[in-house]
């Protein structure tokens, strides 16, 4: 059973190992060569891994998103769309990670076009991933995509904003007073245990709902956790209080 | 190590240590949710690592050279913007990867539709995008992505 997981967790590292025992079975000079290949562009990638660790904590510490969350409304204009580009770009994870962080932005009034200005950017301008492009493709090639990029967000960010309305995004039809963690956002960060141990717990890297909250008070409290889950993946509806 | 990586070294690690003096707490805990987070990825950026050194054995750069850098490009950035699109393999590996296929003589047009398709465009994760977004968010940002990606390659291809 334990295997089996081991295995799962790591399908493509299984693959490719199986795969390098088959050639050194067959061909054991091209394996040796492919390993050869391998420790050069892992020697390479050893070199930024370290710089793109610390830049992402350094993101992560020292800018306050929450600060820059507050500025983009219907009416922020070119400054919005800058504060959008910059929590995109600052943001570390897929794409996908950004969609619960963008919906709830929407719920407080961001525009259309600044959405797509953080998804956009959120999924191709990395700052820490500069230095990995740079080092793999030449300062050249990224400064250049980088421009080109930019330009080219900007130009969609505006496209869409005219095109697609408020009215045809869903709207959140989640039932009253239930408590739920969308699974595919939760990053296993364990916070909403360490906060409300009653609520919440951990399952194979995973949080879920232990209990659903009952009453005005802890509803309160639930409410703040769910603020402060860091890819915001609880959903929670209060009376009346939908957001 | 080249001139640039040495920059990135020297601006992360002179930011860590401010960001250590500004707030110690804060730091920790940052580092340790990337911690976390790279930890999960650390074993399919070895698996694509060894790939690659299969990869270049077994397809030599010559073959690379005449597939990807010869065939038509606008026909050959299409296909590249549309691998991008379908696979879902992280950033941080797709950059060593078209790294080693350029190195061994692939053109760069195709290479840039690929790396943009890539993260921007999803295929994989749009029944996702339109459960938040709705039909036509989706749909009109994903068109217009990949319209961009293969307009931004064309682009760069003229520029260097």
């Amino acid at each position: 059973m334990k295997a089996v997981t081991i295995i799962k967790k790591n399908k493509l590292l299984f693959l490719v190992a199986l795969a390098y025992a088959v050639i050194f079975i067959v061909s054991p000079e091209k394996a040796t060569k492919s390993v050869g290949n391998s420790v050069y562009y892992l020697i390479e990638m050893l070199q930024v891994l370290p710089v793109i660790f610390l830049l992402t904590v350094v993101i992560e510490a020292l800018v306050p998103k929450e600060l820059i969350m507050r500025g983009f409304g219907e009416k922020s204009g070119f400054k919005g769309n800058l504060l959008a580009l910059l929590l995109g770009s600052i943001s570390a994870g897929p794409v996908y990670a950004a969609f619960p962080i963008s919906k709830s932005l929407l719920g407080k009034g961001a525009s259309i076009s600044n959405i797509v200005i953080i998804l956009s950017s959120w999924a191709v301008i990395k700052v820490p991933m500069l230095a990995n492009e740079a080092k793999f493709l030449g300062v050249n090639f990224m400064a250049i995509r980088w421009m080109l990029t930019v330009i080219a967000i900007f130009i969609m960010a505006y496209i869409m904003g005219s095109f697609v309305k408020k009215k045809d995004l869903p709207t959140e039809a989640s039932q009253q007073g239930v408590l739920e963690i969308k699974e595919e956002y939760c990053v296993g960060c364990g916070l909403c245990e360490k906060l409300l141990p009653d609520y919440y717990e951990m399952k194979d890297n995973k949080a879920v709902v232990k209990m659903m909250p009952e009453g005005k008070e802890v509803a309160q409290i639930v409410r703040e956790s769910v603020d402060k889950c860091p890819s915001k993946a609880i959903a929670f509806n209060m009376e009346g209080n939908a957001s | 190590m080249d001139i640039f990586t040495i920059l990135f070294w020297v601006i992360a690690i002179v930011l860590t240590i401010i960001s250590f003096v500004k707030n110690k707490k804060k730091t920790l805990a940052a580092m340790k949710k990337s911690k976390g987070m790279m930890g999960n990825m650390m074993s399919e950026i070895i698996a694509i690592i060894f790939l690659i050194g299969l990869v270049l054995t077994f397809i030599p750069p010559e073959t690379i050279k005449s597939v990807l850098g010869s065939a038509n490009t606008y026909v050959s950035t299409v296909v590249a913007a549309l691998v991008g699109s379908i696979t879902l393999i992280p950033a941080f590996v797709a950059f060593p990867l078209v790294g080693s296929l350029v190195d061994a003589g692939a053109s760069i047009v195709p290479a840039v539709a690929f790396l943009t398709t890539l993260t921007m465009v999803g295929i994989v994760t749009f029944p996702l995008e339109k459960k938040e977004f709705g039909t036509k968010f989706t749909l009109t940002r994903n068109a217009l992505s990949f319209g961009f990606a293969v307009v931004i390659a064309l682009t760069m291809g003229v520029i260097l």
